[in-house]
């Protein structure tokens, strides 16, 4: 298992700051959450999916449609029944089947959801985990909150590799190999045990690690990597706010 | 020393926390346990219900809410429901943790907790869903989201006291 759902690239969202990447993401769900018509949140999901298909490729705007094909649907079919007042768009007999409101409501339900989708996805996909605590540790993350998802981020691996190991071995001490489907505890019991007592049996070593290393020391705190600074860094900020009005500017107008 | 009183360590409670939520965001994204009918749960509860019950309920609620939001993060398309991930399982692993700290080892207040932190669970899920997918889908996901948890309480109760068992210095690693 990868710990990473980043792909290396070189398009404009790649070369965008991290910081201003993190403060994209709260932009994205405050834009969809601002009261609007839906032909405006329905435009706005479209201008963040051709940002995913122009940095990204094409080919990316097909992932997430692929897992969450089944929650729109769901979407679709199960919005209007819940708003049946007002006038009816489409009736059969004296059974309204879709009204005005209905139809509004599941199109904001659609754009919003396939927004903030595309959005988080593009922000994931062009984005690595490093410049991520990096980021955040910017904003004002403790050290040891960021030491945290550090550690977790590299553990990951090894332990989902134990996890197979474990089920492996203990498939094959059953004799059960892929046959049949033995009931869930049976099944995962051994194995979750197993791997249980593994990942704390590394806790007071990784302890002992950290404080030979001077984690607590009081002292100030160097940083392998760091984020960019300078003038590209005020490039990039210009361009979130651009990107705050573009996406906020039903609420300007309101106003 | 490492042995006296270790949960008081910072480097400790550090080391506790990544590796227990990396737990966490494993059995989130790569066990799936097919269901009787149709689709896939998930043994993440498994997890947050064993760190709050072994290693207390603020272990339970950062390591719990932790490994689930880097788990939905690490989804890609789900990446979105991070945020809510952190709050809601952080909160399902901050209740069970507060309520077996009552009693220590007490199976009823084990059980009592696990139930609690399921319905919190799932009620939180519903009410974040109800904004972003509409009440309808959002009730669909309920009874998934319930067996998970159901099965996250029972197995997560019975690893722990297994575990318990077979590693002994982790009954002094509470905080």
């Amino acid at each position: 298992m990868i710990a990473e759902f980043y792909v290396p690239g070189a398009s404009f969202l790649h070369r965008w700051d991290a910081r201003a990447k993190l403060l994209f993401l709260p932009l994205v769900l405050a834009a969809f959450f601002v009261p609007s018509t839906p032909v405006v949140l329905l435009v706005l999901a479209a201008m963040i999916a051709a940002l995913v298909a122009i940095a990204l490729g094409p080919s990316q705007l097909l992932p997430p449609l692929k897992t969450l094909w089944p929650v729109l649907i769901l979407i679709t079919v199960l919005t209007p029944p819940f708003h049946l007042a007002g006038p009816a768009l489409i009736r059969v007999g004296t059974v309204t089947l879709l009204t005005h409101e209905a139809l509004a409501t599941t199109l904001t339900l659609l754009a919003r959801f396939l927004g903030i989708t595309y959005g988080f996805f593009a922000v994931v996909r062009a984005m690595s985990l490093d410049d991520l605590v990096l980021g955040l540790r910017w904003f004002g993350l403790p050290y040891s909150a960021c030491l945290v998802v550090t550690i977790t981020l590299r553990t990951i691996p090894a332990l989902a590799l134990t996890w197979h190991a474990v089920r492996d071995a203990h498939r094959l001490r059953a004799g059960r190999g892929d046959r049949g489907r033995p009931p869930v505890v049976k099944t995962y019991l051994p194995v979750l045990t197993s791997v249980m007592i593994e990942a704390v049996k590394g806790i007071p070593v990784l302890a002992m690690a950290l404080e030979s290393r001077g984690f607590g020391r009081r002292n100030p705190r160097t940083s392998f990597s760091g984020l960019k600074e300078g003038s590209r860094l005020f490039v990039d900020a210009a361009g979130l706010a651009a990107a705050a009005v573009a996406l906020l500017w039903p609420l300007v107008v309101r106003w | 020393m490492i042995d006296e009183q270790p949960a008081v360590s910072p480097a400790f409670r550090v080391a506790s926390i990544a590796i227990l939520a990396a737990v966490t965001t494993v059995l989130t994204r790569v066990v799936q346990v097919p269901l009787p009918a149709r689709g896939y749960i998930n043994l993440g509860d498994v997890a947050i219900v064993f760190t709050a019950i072994t290693l207390g309920p603020f272990s339970g609620a950062i390591s719990g809410g932790l490994g689930t939001a880097l788990a939905d993060l690490l989804s890609g398309p789900y990446a979105f429901w991070a945020p809510i991930s952190l709050f809601v399982h952080g909160l399902q692993g901050l209740l069970i943790g507060l309520i077996c700290r009552v009693r220590p080892g007490n199976l009823g207040l084990q059980v009592l907790g696990g139930v609690v932190g399921m319905a919190v669970m799932a009620g939180g899920y519903f009410l974040a869903g109800i904004f972003i997918e509409g009440a309808g889908p959002s009730l669909t996901e309920v009874p998934g989201n319930l067996i998970q948890g159901g099965v996250g309480v029972v197995l997560g109760i019975l690893v722990s006291a297994a575990v318990l068992r077979a590693y002994p210095p982790l009954r002094q690693w509470k905080w």
